[in-house]
């Protein structure tokens, strides 16, 4: 009698905490209609739509900040990446291993992004590998860090700052995860993105700091420019064994895996 | 702790750099040379995130080679005439590409000439993604 009292609470308790992954016990997911409807002062954009990179300086893909400094393990790493670049082998690329690209390369990448903006959350998706992302609205905090998952997207928290929406992100896994290549990231790694909508609607800024003190010293800043695109859908785009068979970029002996 | 001038971080990041459509580092391509090959189509695949072309190319040895071809998705390919059937199994054709660095047969896809004499490029980004399709 006693061992069947005590398996449903063992379900009860990893039901609990599996709910507060994201959220308190009890509150109301992203999606749920009474959390939709609750009354919330105005946002101060809508940026529901199809992106795609352009008019940022530098180009759409990040470079480290001029005199940049990484912590020694980063800088091995860092100068094994460029002593294979010299020889002409790929380093590391996870991603062309189907491994996901997380953030912030799905923001710094060329591939259009489809946006939905709801009250209480922003789902992208992002045309590298369909690759999802969430931007919580609904006023929930991060997570405990003693029970959050690291995830590649990492745990992405928003709020309005007027006309500015502010998204805060951690709990990432610093396994096959990369700033850049040559820039491996650690569980550390912090984002700080400001967001803000300009030319009449058509263009979205992402200002990103970005700290991972095991990684490099100092904060990092970029900005980046999406334009509306309005006649262009994202396509099904997924990484597959077949095709990487075909891509001997991907599986060639010379690579530095 | 040894710090990299900032002209060689960029050098190192612009040489890290890969082709906006790709889903994979092409760091191992040399795109100063261009090789072509003429052999008989063992596989052409239409799909995202590339398109593929598999060549089965005579050596010396008397016997083939498979050069593999990685290719734009198709949405670049159709700027440039491509359809999904514009190549097929048992096609003879001549592929131009830029190949590996490190001998292996393949490369990066240029253009192919089909054997009714038609050259096909690898296309381009669609653009003009803000205006309506042209009437």
């Amino acid at each position: 009698m006693k061992r069947l009292i005590l398996f449903p609470a063992l379900i009860l308790i990893a039901v609990t905490n599996l709910q507060a992954q994201f959220q308190q016990p009890g509150a109301l997911g992203a999606l749920a209609p009474a959390n939709l409807a609750k009354p919330r002062p105005k946002p101060g954009f809508d940026l529901t739509g199809t992106w795609l990179h352009g008019g940022s300086e530098g180009g759409f893909r990040f470079a480290p900040p001029p005199g940049f400094k990484l912590t020694p393990q980063a800088q091995v790493i860092y100068d094994e990446a460029k002593k294979a670049q010299g020889e002409g082998k790929v380093y590391h690329d996870d991603i062309g291993q189907c491994w996901p690209s997380g953030l912030p390369i799905l923001m710094t990448r060329v591939w259009p992004i489809a946006m939905i903006q709801l009250p209480t959350a922003i789902y992208m998706i992002q045309e590298l590998m369909n690759t999802m992302r969430f931007i919580y609205l609904d006023g929930r905090p991060h997570t405990d860090p003693d029970i959050a998952v690291p995830s590649f997207n990492g745990e992405s928290i928003g709020h309005w700052e007027n006309d500015t929406l502010v998204v805060d992100t951690k709990y990432f896994v610093p396994e096959h995860h990369w700033l850049d290549q040559g820039i491996q990231t650690s569980d550390a790694l912090h984002l700080v993105e400001r967001i803000r909508m300009t030319n009449g609607g058509k263009t979205l800024e992402f200002e990103t700091t970005a700290s991972d003190p095991k990684t490099w010293e100092g904060e990092w800043k970029w900005t980046k420019k999406f334009q509306r695109v309005d006649y262009r859908d994202i396509a099904e785009v997924e990484c597959l064994p077949d095709l990487n068979e075909h891509m001997p970029s991907t599986h060639s002996n010379a690579n530095v895996r | 702790m040894k710090r990299l001038s900032i002209g060689t971080s960029l050098i190192l990041v612009a040489c890290m750099a890969v082709p906006a459509f790709a889903h994979h580092s092409a760091a191992g391509i040399d795109r100063n040379k261009t090789t072509t090959v003429e052999g008989v189509v063992k596989e052409f695949k239409w799909a995202n995130p590339h398109s593929w072309l598999d060549v089965a190319v005579p050596n010396a040895k008397g016997g083939t080679d498979l050069w593999s071809f990685e290719m734009n998705p198709p949405a670049y390919l159709v700027r440039n005439g491509w359809k999904s059937s514009t190549v097929k199994a048992g096609d003879r054709i001549k592929v131009s590409g830029h190949p590996f660095m490190n001998g292996e047969p393949g490369g990066i896809f240029v253009s192919v000439t089909l054997s009714n004499g038609q050259t096909l490029g690898a296309g381009a980004a669609p653009s003009n993604v803000n205006q309506p399709a042209a009437k």
